[in-house]
């Protein structure tokens, strides 16, 4: 894999149909232009966290990586705990893009609200059914597919901004419509971001460790570019009061600019970002879940493998989950709830991050073919930061500024929670009972030594 | 530290698993890697070439254009060819390390797995 594959990996596995919503949440706390502005000092806080990315993925570059680091650097049951709550973030995407998707094709196609479930279950199983038959989107196809989203959302983004909105112009009035108003804009923005350090797992089929150095720079300025235009082009042509009570910001930007066509134009994008999320997303989180299960930490049920070599249980497990999420979604109308669960994740992981950094310095010895300058401060720095960042996510309403919530944190602490007495209680009882399968099976195989 | 003989012997008898087992065969049908693999303790390299799940050759030194690479001590390969560890544990670990895709890592593992579901 060279750095091209690579960029589009981070950025494919980042910028899924959620993303649209993302911009949703940022306008509420920055509108107009100074979206942008919380755009790009969320861009920069990216740096650092792609430098303390990479320099983690050097010295594990392993697709087990995130376990390795996390549990040298703060235990291997709390890693273990931490490592099944940011595994929910895979599902939580997965359910809001189904969604989303669900809701776009409903809504282009002018049916009755509830036939969106119907889309979604249908999304869910035809990506149950292609990952059960082991079917795989060749690498060339997804880097084609992530840039074709990328590339699709800018050039609408600029012609509704400049030919449409005439902002050419008169410049100036994108920075009307109000004030930059609080860190969560920055938490936010961060969001848009997220996951793009999910291509350290694909660190065995980098040519080389700097590969992935090299993505994780690389992709989240292309989302930077991109989201920037986009939540420019939507401040500018469609207003707030419409856009927080939609599941389809980027269809009324597209009808906006361009009328039928443009809305067709990202009802196409829409359905295209599924393509990444469900390989690439159903793909990370079956495996984590075999190699959890293949390690005794989960039942060993799931590491079953159907006759494609495919963990059928834990792939049917995601789909089902993920459709259950969905509908709690369809059934409540908290869609933007789930972007400040995610952001609010991703946030806390970033700190973890930045801690694992911090003690791994000294207590692994090892060569860093990539080493953060300054990195005790930056990453000591990185860990105040998004700690405060994970508060202010966790505690907001994510379509209104004016007020405080209390939902988000209340999801990750049932999910932490959960998470956490599932290791305390049942991964010993899993262990030993392995251990006593193991001894009672059969003796050691290997003959020993004359 | 095991020499060649004693992981030529670990590998026959891996081949012989492998091979005889019907339901691995039909799941690996799809299969075709080369395989390289480098003893990190005694520097020895070896290779198996995998053809439409069978295991058709495992020879000293490497040979041809690896699809996977797999690093690990002599002892640590000689237990996981005769069953007797979890590869996915050591790996895991960080003490076996690959190269390759993510989806070939699995197959690698899924191979152990069919054959010693209680390792």
């Amino acid at each position: 894999m060279g750095t091209a594959t690579a960029t589009a990996t981070s950025a494919g596995l980042a910028f899924a149909a959620i993303d649209y919503l993302g911009v949703v949440s940022i306008l509420a706390y920055a509108p107009g232009a100074t979206a942008a502005l919380a755009i790009f000092i969320g861009g920069i806080f990216v740096v650092l966290i792609a430098a303390i990315f990479s320099e983690l993925n050097g010295l594990f570059p392993t697709a087990a990586g995130i376990r390795l680091y996390l549990g040298r650097a703060i235990g291997n049951r709390t890693a273990l705990a931490v490592t099944f709550t940011y595994m929910t973030t895979v599902i939580l995407v997965i359910a809001a893009d189904a969604f989303l998707i669900g809701a776009a094709v409903r809504h282009v196609l002018n049916e009755p609200a509830a036939l969106a479930y119907v889309w979604i279950v249908v999304l869910l199983a035809l990506a149950l059914g292609a990952n059960l038959r082991g079917v795989r989107i060749a690498g060339w196809v997804q880097t084609v597919v992530t840039y074709t989203v990328l590339m699709g959302t800018s050039i609408l983004s600029v012609l509704a901004l400049f030919h449409v909105g005439g902002s050419f112009r008169r410049p100036l009035d994108l920075f009307g419509g109000g004030t930059f108003s609080g860190i969560q804009a920055i938490a936010f923005a961060l969001f848009l971001y997220a996951a793009f350090e999910w291509v350290t797992t694909t660190a065995e089929e980098a040519r080389t460790p700097k590969v992935i150095t090299r993505a994780l720079f690389i992709a989240p300025v292309l989302i930077w570019i991109v989201s920037t235009v986009f939540a420019l082009a939507l401040s500018h042509l469609v207003r707030y009061s419409t856009l927080h009570s939609s599941a389809y910001p980027q269809l009324l930007l597209g009808r906006a600019a361009l009328g039928t066509v443009g809305e067709l134009w990202m009802l196409a994008l829409t359905v295209l970002t599924a393509l990444n999320t469900f390989n690439g997303g159903f793909l990370v989180a079956s495996r984590f879940i075999y190699a959890a299960a293949r390690e005794n930490n989960l039942p060993r049920q799931f590491a079953r493998l159907n006759m494609n070599a495919v963990p059928w249980l834990a792939v049917t497990t995601l789909a089902g989950v993920s459709a259950i999420v969905a509908a709690i979604v369809f059934a409540t109308g908290q869609w933007l709830l789930l972007v400040s669960v995610g952001a609010a994740i991703e946030c806390g992981i970033y700190a973890i991050g930045s801690l694992c950094l911090l003690r791994l310095r000294s207590r692994v010895d090892r060569k860093r073919p990539f080493k953060l300058f300054a990195g005790v401060p930056l990453a000591g720095i990185g860990a105040v930061l998004f700690s405060v960042l994970f508060v202010a996510t966790a505690f907001a309403d994510p379509k209104d500024s004016r007020r405080f919530s209390v939902a988000p944190f209340a999801v990750i602490a049932v999910l932490g929670a959960v998470s956490t007495l599932y290791v305390l209680l049942i991964v010993p009882r899993l262990q030993r009972a392995a251990e006593q399968r193991a001894s009672a099976a059969r003796p050691r195989r290997r003959p020993a030594r004359s | 530290m095991a020499g060649w003989q004693e992981l030529s012997e670990a590998l026959d008898d891996y081949t012989v698993s492998c091979n005889s087992n019907e339901r691995l065969r039909k799941m690996q049908r799809d299969w075709t890697r080369v395989l390289h693999f480098i003893c990190s303790d005694t520097g020895q390299p070896f290779t198996m070439d995998v053809d439409h799940g069978e295991i058709v050759a495992t020879v000293e030194g490497h040979v041809g254009v690896p699809d996977i690479v797999v690093t690990t001590t002599s002892e640590t390969f000689c237990d996981m060819f005769w069953g007797d560890l979890n590869p996915v544990q050591r790996y895991l670990r960080g003490e076996i390390v690959v190269k390759g895709s993510q989806e070939d890592v699995m197959r690698l593992d899924a191979i152990s797995y069919v054959i010693w579901p209680e390792s």
